[in-house]
């Protein structure tokens, strides 16, 4: 259990409370004994299919092409064929209504194993929604709120057929880029049509052959392969841990390069807002700090974090309470906050201008369609307060009550959850396969809809169910959804947290007023 | 530990970008006000629009804006999700089916971003170790696909198949030196149908015959294709008469004439189901926005429905052709 709290006063304005308690160790043992025995007989099955005595499910080559060479070795789909694929009923589940705080899932079933699936026409209504990123509610129908969106696009039409530097750049696209820069506080903005684009065409742009990347353990793909395409150098520190960050810098530094031991030409440090796999927010100040000592510099993507921490949606950077003056590259995605689709890079405006002419997203790839434009401007202007109401703040101050009632409730539960208590990412710790099947489904049963995730996108013993906290949900649905934890958290035995919160909230809450002092 | 400390002092990092000259041409982007559709406003001047790939004229149609204006009314604007966390709506199993049947194959894929549906579905398959033949004038997806894929590229003159030829040959002569390396090594041909860099299409049915004399899948980007070549717009499988099943994989953007965005690739379901889980832009990122989907579906009905666009499209660029040719 870390706790970081007054002993770093003079750079948290707050306190920074991060928990990844350790699970008891027999958790660990019957972990692997799951996957031991999943093993096992995943190369029985195998063997059975390879004599023939068991049919096979699975898609074979063509008759004609059976003398090439394998286009899969059959050891990288062991994984697939026989652990993921006796629970893939919990993903890619289809749904056929807005993906607000409820919605309508539709109803699948299999006749073998999961090896295909069948619609029986049915709809599953108003299921809770606790995996959707809607964190701030802006994925709605409602007529009034899609009022602007519906003459563009009638206006516009949906599809552009250029790309930026060509004829895609409309006036939409300037009035959206004046909005963001005007929203984050900085000099100017660009937009993109896809947000894992946005990282992996820019990176490139910005470093080269001769640079170095700095990038967290857990960043997520778009910025590895960003990276990687990049052709710089990349050394990764360990997860928010400041001390490896700057060995790492120090020691690049000094040594230089790696065989020529010439200066390197840049450094970059490649961090995210929220990590959506563990809900830990950066630790920011330490990193600007860093940064400043050694001239190095700063990337953020703030993909979970934008809409989502700060007292008025600004991100991280406000959250911490600096300027955004302090970080070099402010990137983010409009997918999670805003309801639509889309990423942005903004900054300096040299900076701005330099990726105008040299991303390769300018030159190749088309530019963001109108009606999704147009929803990104009205919801940046509800947040801003620029269309006449308080809604924006409102659904911000909800977020933030929502998380920590929800956060609390759970520690009170005694499950392990992951992350910063400001964070609207939740992750519940499951630990073991067999529970990621079981949990998920029966949450559906009671009409909850979860996301679970195990390995590869987490480490192997480490597999656990996400939920994300929006601005839309009621305070009943939040509750809904506790009390189905709480009973499903006995019946599973996921109650692992040694350290649970008294039950007595006011003395707890008495105690934290004080600290805030 | 002085020393250490000078060094750090010392050094000066290169400006994070370099300056841009204020009259650099890709600078100052021309805005166009209103719709991007045959008739633009440019900075202002209204002009004919021959720099859209707005090859059947869809952008502006009435049929397709009112789909999408039906699915933002019941959908809204974003999904919130990839599609292995409820971002899978049914107007994408929808999309996915009509396009497959569309293309006469098993199964489709859908991304949201264009760029990267080839820019992903070259990693998928590809890795290190394996070799690539590409044409010289492959456009930039394929290029940062190649490169995000770390494999060996072996470029052929463009649209040569003796220079193919004689790679695919060298490297046989390579295999038989080490044929237990030659056993696990795989090898594809990436070609276009229609090359965005030169405008030519691609010799198929030669390529087919290196196919299966050398053993190598090939993989055909059909981005500018798709909707302009073939009596039925299925592309250039379609214009030279060839058995679909015969490419590995289609690759193609819906951003072109179907007038939305987003990309696609079709194939046998032996191949596209390995994209579900190994596609880095279809699980990594958020799934394409319903009204999108809904104006591809209504594009393709379009297309079925009114095949005489196609004759009507390529006798016009026959006569550009002629008449620019003099």
């Amino acid at each position: 259990l870390q706790k970081n709290g007054i002993s770093n006063g003079t750079l948290y304005k707050k306190t920074f409370i991060e928990h990844f308690e350790q699970a008891p160790m027999y958790v660990a043992v019957l972990t692997f004994l799951g996957f031991g025995v999943g093993t096992v007989f995943g190369y029985l099955r195998d063997f059975m299919r390879a004599w023939g005595l068991e049919k096979r499910n699975i898609a074979t080559e063509r008759e004609q092409q059976k003398d090439f060479v394998p286009l899969y070795q059959d050891f990288e789909n062991f994984y697939t064929r026989n652990l993921y694929m006796r629970i893939r009923d919990n993903w890619n589940r289809p749904i056929c209504s807005v993906p607000g705080p409820q919605f309508d899932l539709m109803e699948r079933v299999t006749d073998d194993y999961n090896w295909t699936f069948r619609f029986t026409g049915r709809i599953i209504k108003n299921v809770i929604n606790m995996g959707s990123y809607n964190y701030l509610g802006f994925a709605e129908t409602d007529v009034n709120a899609l009022k602007t969106v519906t003459t563009e696009l009638q206006k516009y039409g949906t599809g552009i057929c250029s790309t930026r530097q060509e004829m895609g750049t409309l006036d939409k696209h300037v009035e959206l880029e004046n909005l963001v820069a005007k929203f984050l506080g900085v000099e100017d903005a660009m937009v993109f049509g896809m947000g894992f684009a946005t990282n992996s065409m820019n990176i490139p742009a910005l470093v080269g052959k001769g640079c170095l990347i700095l990038s967290d353990e857990l960043n997520h793909t778009s910025l590895v392969l960003g990276a990687r395409l990049s052709g710089a150098t990349i050394r990764i520190f360990k997860h928010n841990n400041m001390q490896s960050l700057e060995t790492l810098l120090r020691d690049a530094i000094i040594y230089g390069q790696p065989r020529s031991h010439r200066a390197w030409r840049k450094i970059i440090i490649l961090v995210e807002g929220i990590y959506s796999m563990e809900g830990s927010i950066v630790r920011l100040p330490e990193i600007v700090s860093l940064k400043k000592k050694y001239k190095a510099y700063l990337y953020l993507d703030e993909a979970h974090s934008i809409g989502a921490v700060g007292a008025t949606g600004r991100g991280v950077v406000e959250y911490f309470g600096m300027s955004p003056d302090d970080v070099d590259v402010l990137m983010g995605t409009f997918t999670k906050s805003f309801g639509a689709a889309g990423g942005y890079i903004a900054g300096k405006k040299e900076l701005v201008d330099f990726l105008r002419t040299h991303s390769h997203s300018a030159v190749y790839a088309t530019s963001m369609c109108p009606p999704v434009a147009e929803q990104i401007i009205r919801a940046m202007k509800c947040l801003m307060g620029l269309d006449g109401t308080t809604q924006g703040l409102q659904r911000v101050r909800q977020l933030g009550k929502n998380t920590r009632y929800f956060r609390r409730r759970l520690h009170e539960m005694g499950f392990i959850i992951y992350g910063n208590d400001d964070s609207p990412v939740v992750p519940l710790l499951l630990y073991m396969p067999g529970k990621i099947g079981a949990f998920a489904r029966r949450m559906l049963q009671k009409n909850i809809g979860v996301v679970v995730v195990g390995f590869p996108a987490t480490p192997i013993t480490e597999s656990r169910a996400r939920f994300c906290v929006s601005a839309a949900h009621t305070r009943e649905m939040l509750d809904t959804v506790l009390n189905a934890l709480d009973e499903l958290g006995d019946f599973l035995q996921l109650k692992y947290s040694r350290y649970s919160k008294s039950s007595h909230p006011e003395l707890y809450e008495e105690s934290r007023l004080e600290l805030e002092d | 530990v002085q020393e250490k400390e000078e060094l750090i002092e010392e050094w000066q990092p290169e400006p994070l970008v370099p300056p841009v000259p204020k009259d650099h041409p890709a600078l100052n982007y021309n805005v166009v006000s209103g719709p991007p559709t045959h008739i633009i406003t440019v900075n202002g001047k209204e002009c004919v629009n021959f720099a859209s790939f707005n090859f059947l004229g869809l952008l502006d149609n009435e049929k397709v804006k009112s789909a999408a204006q039906a699915s933002l009314k019941k959908y809204g604007v974003g999904t919130c999700g990839p599609r292995g966390f409820y971002g899978t709506f049914d107007v994408h199993l929808e999309l996915e089916e009509r396009l497959a049947k569309f293309m006469r194959t098993e199964e489709a894929i859908i991304y949201s971003y264009g760029f990267a549906t080839i820019a992903s579905a070259i990693p998928a398959y590809s890795k290190r170790g394996d070799i690539v033949f590409v044409d010289e004038a492959a456009c930039f997806a394929i290029q940062k696909g190649l490169q995000a894929s770390r494999s060996n590229i072996k470029l052929f003159k463009h649209n040569d198949m003796a220079d193919l030829e004689r790679l695919l040959k060298e490297q046989e002569t390579e295999d038989q030196k080490n044929p237990r390396k030659a056993r696990v090594t795989r090898r594809f041909i990436v070609v276009e149908g229609l090359y965005m860099n030169t405008g030519d299409i691609c010799p198929l049915p030669e390529l087919i015959k290196l196919k299966y004399k050398y053993k190598v899948r090939i993989f055909l980007e059909e981005s500018l294709s798709f909707g302009v070549l073939g009596e039925h717009g299925r592309g250039v499988t379609e214009h030279f008469g060839i058995n679909i099943d015969d490419i590995d994989l289609i690759s193609a953007n819906m951003e072109n004439s179907l007038a939305s965005i987003g990309g696609f690739c079709c194939g046998r379901s032996f191949i596209i189901d390995h994209q579900r889980l190994s596609g880095q832009g279809y699980c990594f990122s958020a799934s394409l926005p319903p009204l999108l989907a809904a104006a591809a579906i209504e594009a393709l009905n379009i297309m079925e429905d009114n095949p005489e666009i196609f004759q009507t499209l390529r006798s016009k660029c026959e006569r550009i052709h002629k008449a620019l040719q003099g």
